[in-house]
């Protein structure tokens, strides 16, 4: 299954959730310094949260800038 | 005394008749939350200073609620699976709090499955409140929906769960069952009820973007309660005629959602998520009581003396060489998974086990990851980018340095980055550059943690994932338990061997 990880794609397994798809874009330890994830359409998702085919996922830290660093 | 009955019983009737043909607006309320998983105490999110939800809270919370108005209070699936409070009771303990909420209705969510039909046949018996699945054929005891009546308004509630379960369980936890199109009976469904309800809710288990695709493409759904995604909604979503809402996971949210109608229509409606916070003396008694006495017996299964170790087994220096422990868990990986070989990294294990009794609390201190076992095709070529890769920083101990089993190999840790391995051997015999091997892994390396690239381009290039048996399967992905912790399976293990003595073998040799 393909999601998009700020606007990077990686590839995980079907019943895989949000923090292998971090994990794989390489920003899990980015949750760690008060960042978030959120949907496309800007709602905060768990980290266990299921994926789904296509889905857009965002870091930004708490103070909603939107993180381009790794 | 005639008359004045006479006008006390017009004025009646008109009153009715106003009542009826005009319509009394009535207001109703939805509470909901979704993917619990067993979270009963308040914790730390990561990425977040404060401590958030707890049942005791949210039953405070509930109750504050319920007195308003007439109340639903729904579950949209996944309450166990991801805490011992639940997990190590098979989930009764989930149940038994559920029954104590008073829960009108829940749908099951994919890790509802994960304990096996049995566990999951005794639940649903346990539980006071409708367990629903509407697309989920052959499971007896659940329903499709279910009529809640409330101030004379009927609500439809059907439920549905992701069709994909069968891509991310075991076999064993759904053979003989179909999971059907969420999309076509909900369809059904609401030609069936559309007569008979006032309110049409769908709860869903599905995930936000899904339930999107859900509201826009059937009409006559007037709510969404939804889980799967983990998606804090911090106010419902109209799209079309339909609003869609979630509250997050873990109970660190209670969604409120509360509906005006006229005429058997909505008119109108309020939705916010309450975040569930510790409160001094907000503490729900009931709710405290399940939770202490589910706690106590956490504390009593983690102690259960499950084997012996005849030998210190070392979680210490996994980081910089091979160890007896990192062998011992390597191996039970490849026997699990049926793999050639297998590969984790040394960080995955995190302390020592002394010699003497082995309990339960040890390997879950050992292995304190959800982790599971995941197994993929590699090439012979790419097992050696993945142990280059894994020896590459050994003199600052990172927790890459790979644990194994099923190979040998020998590293030169004065040699550059990308050039330290030297021969490697598989069963006895030197690896094949071209050939493929199994190799078993764990969920945390095989989606790229510790910077493991190898089993992502596997995952790639295998397009043709789809569930063979009832599990997930591809060309290159040949085993993915995700509902088995790896931790539980090395439980198992040392019960049923009772005594343990691995040793180092010399499955990892660092030359000069």
């Amino acid at each position: 299954m393909r999601v998009y990880v700020n606007q990077e794609s990686v590839d995980v397994l079907p019943g895989m959730t949000v923090r292998h798809a971090l994990i794989a874009a390489g920003f899990f330890k980015e949750i760690e310094t008060l960042k978030k994830v959120y949907d496309e359409w800007g709602n905060e998702l768990g980290l266990n949260g299921a994926l789904s085919e296509g889905m857009k996922i965002k870091i930004r830290s708490t103070k909603s800038q939107i993180s381009n660093s790794k | 005394m005639k008359r004045i009955y006479a006008v006390g019983l017009n004025l009646l009737f008109l009153f009715l008749f106003i009542t009826f043909s005009y319509g009394e607006q009535v207001e109703i309320r939805i509470l909901h939350i979704n993917d619990f998983h067993g979270f009963v105490e308040p914790y730390k999110p990561l990425g977040s200073d404060e401590l958030l939800g707890g049942i005791s809270y949210l039953a405070t919370k509930v109750n504050e609620l319920r007195k308003e108005k007439p109340t639903l209070l729904l579950s949209a699936g996944d309450m166990i699976q991801g805490n011992n409070w639940a997990n190590l009771f098979l989930t009764e303990s989930v149940i038994e709090w559920m029954n104590e909420m008073r829960f009108d209705a829940m749908v099951l969510g994919n890790h509802e499955f994960d304990f096996g039909r049995e566990v999951l046949k005794k639940r649903i018996s346990e539980a006071r409140f409708s367990i629903l699945g509407a697309n989920v054929e052959g499971l007896i005891g659940i329903k499709p929906f279910e009529i809640k009546e409330l101030k004379g308004i009927k609500v439809g509630i059907i439920g549905v769960v992701t069709e994909d379960v069968p891509l991310a369980t075991h076999p064993r936890n759904v053979s003989d069952l179909r999971f059907i199109s969420p999309m076509k009976i909900v369809e059904k469904y609401i030609k069936e009820l559309k007569n008979k309800v006032d309110i049409m809710v769908v709860l869903s288990h599905i995930g936000y973007p899904a339930d999107r695709v859900l509201a826009e493409k059937v009409e006559g759904i007037d709510v969404i309660v939804g889980g799967h995604s983990h998606t804090k909604m911090t106010k419902p979503v109209s799209l079309g005629k339909t609003l869609i809402v979630q509250a997050w996971e873990h109970a660190k949210a209670l969604g409120v959602l509360d509906l005006f109608i006229k005429d058997g229509k909505i008119i109108g409606f309020e939705g916010r998520l309450e975040e569930i916070k510790p409160e001094e003396g907000k503490e729900d008694r009931a709710s405290l009581a399940i939770l202490n006495k589910y706690k106590e017996k956490v504390d009593a299964v983690l102690n259960e003396k499950i084997g012996e170790a005849e030998v210190d087994l070392d979680g210490e220096n996994v980081r910089k060489r091979e160890t007896n422990l990192g062998n011992f868990i390597a191996d039970i990986m490849r026997r699990t998974s049926g793999a050639d070989i297998t590969l984790i990294n040394g960080g995955a294990i995190r302390t020592s086990i002394k010699k003497g009794e082995v309990r339960v609390k040890h390997i879950y201190t050992v292995l304190p990851f959800d982790n599971t076992i995941v197994a993929i095709k590699l090439t012979g070529r790419q097992i050696r980018k993945a142990l280059e890769h894994g020896v590459s920083v050994v003199e600052g101990e990172e927790g890459r340095f790979p644990q194994i089993s099923g190979l040998t190999f020998a590293y030169s840790p004065s040699k550059k980055r990308g050039s330290r391995i030297k021969e490697i051997s598989v069963s006895g015999h030197p690896i094949d550059h071209d050939k493929e091997y199994v190799v078993a892994t764990n969920d945390f390396l095989a989606a790229g943690g510790d910077g493991y690239k190898v089993f992502g381009e596997a995952i790639q290039s295998s397009r043709d994932l789809s569930a063979i048996g009832g599990m997930m399967r591809g060309e290159k992905v040949v085993y993915n338990d995700s509902d088995r912790g790896l931790r539980d399976i090395v439980v198992e293990y040392i019960r049923g061997e009772k005594k343990i003595a691995p040793k180092v073998e010399g499955r990892i040799i660092e030359i000069h």
